[in-house]
């Protein structure tokens, strides 16, 4: 992924405009983190990054492809082998085991079921879960789910990993641990990293910020060297 | 996203909601299973009816004099018989339509004595071609010859449970001679035939329950006998034509109607009535066509309100799981994907029901075939339609939702909770 750029008005059928233009590159393996108090468009700028939702206005380039080109079964396949979200509330479908459900997006993606099941054993097993691949969400606690919906996220191997939230609904010990691991995706496996939160602590330990106010992007920081380097360290 | 993995997914949704399934499936199964029962029921009935009628012979048709009006006292006179004359003239004239005419006249219940057996029986005068044309099964002796027939001879045939009476299953009473008292009359006759009685085990044709034994003399000995003194009635009452096998027994009904009638002057009381086997198995499996539909058409009203509740179900499944399917389309799930699923989980439950309905079904309609005394494997057809039947309610109820489900915005179905 080279570069998006993009600049759009999001607006509702009665005219509420949430993103008043906003302007954003994120390069191939970075890590950066969005920021923002509830109701400055985080979620909203998520959705179009995650090819969820398409801007009202203005252009949005993924891998140099100009986004409003692309159908909606087109965005289906992009958010299938190009994107892993991971969700506040790690939105796990309930009745099917950690495994089925780290093998789902594969399911999407056309894998073959034993290709499915040995790739989701192998993630289980780099988030630390291999010994729940058979328990079902509701037997899991918070940080449990959470790795395995980051397992889910790489399921397809996707340039991009949105993560929502991730540690929102977790306590601070369980949170870490989840962090450690989106650090380890990124210096392991080079992936891009796009983290949303608004605990600035978090935020500090990515490589870059956007910090969002209202719609609009209020600061473009990137994160000192030293800090990156002393969290590099904690794992 | 293949079928094997919807219908994987499907089975695992229903079986986390064993009991609404069930309920839902409700309506297909008594659908279904109506449909099946009437199906095996009315194969077992038709067969059972042809049966018998092969039994009792499909090719017949029954000739009787009857009043025109049953009100008025009225008599045959000596002119309205049809004579042994007019019967050989009409079966010359249709020689290769008619195979037998078989003439019978009944000469009311007597007691036969043997010996110191003395049993009820039931006297019928019968012409030579009687066997023939109402399957009479001879296992020993002979029955009624034309030489009988001229001579009025005093002979006569009695059945097997008469013969293990007087001389055992393995004896021989052919020649014996036997005592049959009739209110009027005492004759003594001697066996020349042993019968085997037909049993027509079919509730259908309930014929009542005459446990009387059934014995034959010549007809021409019972009427000389019928008449006492009076004279010898001048012809019959009433016959039976055994058709060929390539006849066609309506139009030869009708044929045999204006043949006799012709001769029947205008003035007399009587009529002559004609009715064809044929017609009367027609009519009676017209009858159970007609029932079936009816039938049916009820069943098809309990379908298709079972398939509206499959619709309902699928409406509320795709509402409560309104979450899922944003997670399912994040994750990369098109539009065909969740379609698919949906309307593939109608199917099954369609054809989950449409399977319980079938075995229900086919279950009740062998029982009553069996209690119609004539066991039916249920037919592979109508089941075979049952199921595809069920299958495109499935299709057609669970297109509905699963569009719906489809076309759901991921964001505002992930938001949903």
């Amino acid at each position: 992924m080279k570069g998006i750029v993009k600049t759009y008005y999001l607006g509702t059928p009665n005219e509420l405009e949430i993103l008043h233009g906003i302007d954003l590159d994120v390069y191939d393996g970075e890590f950066l983190s969005i920021v923002g108090a509830s109701g400055s468009g985080k979620s909203t700028l998520m959705n179009i990054l995650g090819a969820l939702d398409r801007p009202t206005s203005g252009r949005f380039f993924l891998d140099h492809l100009p986004m409003e080109d692309v159908k909606d079964e087109g965005l289906s396949k992009i958010r299938n082998k190009k994107i892993g979200f991971v969700f506040q509330n790690f939105n796990l479908i309930p009745r099917s085991s950690a495994l089925s459900n780290v093998a789902l997006p594969m399911l999407y993606g056309g894998k073959s079921r034993s290709e499915r099941n040995l790739r989701a054993k192998e993630l289980l097993k780099l988030v630390g879960m291999e010994d729940r691949s058979h328990h079902r969400p509701n037997e899991l606690s918070g940080g449990q789910k959470q790795r395995v919906a980051i397992a889910r996220s790489m399921a397809n191997d996707p340039a991009i990993i949105l993560a929502d939230e991730p540690t929102g609904a977790l306590d601070t010990h369980t949170g870490r641990m989840v962090m450690d691991i989106f650090h380890r995706l990124h210096q392991e496996q080079g992936k891009t990293i796009i983290l949303i939160t608004h605990n600035n602590e978090l935020a500090l330990e990515t490589q870059r910020t956007i910090k969002l106010l209202d719609g609009a992007i209020i600061e473009n920081r990137m994160n000192g060297k030293n800090q990156l380097e002393g969290c590099y360290e904690s794992f | 996203m293949n079928l094997f993995e919807n219908i994987r997914l499907a089975l695992e949704g229903l079986r986390a909601n064993k009991m609404r399934a069930l309920l839902t499936m409700l309506g297909i199964i008594i659908g279904i299973a109506s449909v099946m029962a009437i199906s095996t029921l009315g194969s077992a009935m038709t067969g059972s009816v042809s049966s018998t009628m092969d039994k009792i012979g499909g090719k017949n048709i029954m000739v009787s004099l009857t009043p025109k009006n049953y009100d008025t006292q009225s008599t045959l006179q000596p002119e309205d018989y049809i004579t042994q004359e007019e019967l050989d003239g009409f079966k010359e004239t249709h020689a290769d339509q008619i195979k037998a005419i078989s003439l019978s006249t009944g000469m009311g219940s007597g007691q036969l004595n043997s010996g110191y057996i003395h049993k009820d029986v039931s006297i019928t005068g019968a012409s030579t071609d009687y066997s023939l044309v109402n399957n009479v099964n001879m296992v020993q002796g002979r029955f009624i010859s034309n030489r009988d027939m001229e001579s009025s001879r005093n002979v006569i045939i009695i059945d097997t449970t008469l013969r293990n009476k007087m001389v055992g299953i393995n004896g021989d009473p052919i020649g014996m001679d036997v005592s049959v008292e009739t209110k009027t009359t005492t004759e003594t006759y001697t066996i020349i035939g042993v019968y085997e009685k037909l049993v027509i085990d079919n509730p259908l044709f309930n014929m009542g329950d005459d446990t009387r034994v059934e014995c034959f003399i010549p007809i021409t000995t019972a009427m000389s006998l019928n008449s006492g003194s009076a004279a010898t009635p001048p012809g019959y009452e009433n016959f039976t034509i055994m058709a060929t096998a390539d006849t066609d027994s309506a139009s030869f009904a009708a044929i045999t109607k204006d043949y006799f009638s012709k001769k029947m002057g205008a003035l007399s009381d009587y009529t002559v009535d004609v009715q064809s086997m044929e017609a009367m198995v027609s009519e009676a499996t017209t009858m159970l066509s007609t029932l079936s539909l009816g039938i049916s058409v009820i069943a098809g009203i309990s379908l298709l309100v079972g398939g509206i509740g499959v619709m309902n179900i699928m409406l509320v499944s795709v509402t409560e799981r309104t979450k899922e399917i944003g997670i399912r389309k994040a994750l990369g799930a098109r539009n065909s994907a969740i379609r698919s699923q949906f309307i593939i989980e109608a199917i099954i439950i369609c054809l989950i029901g449409g399977l319980i309905g079938v075995a229900l079904g086919a279950g009740l309609g062998s029982l009553g075939s069996t209690l119609l005394k004539f066991p039916t494997t249920p037919p592979l057809v109508p089941m075979i339609i049952a199921l595809c039947f069920s299958m495109a309610i499935g299709v057609f109820f669970g297109y509905y939702p699963a569009n719906k489900a489809a076309k759901l915005n991921p964001i505002d179905a992930l938001r949903y909770e």
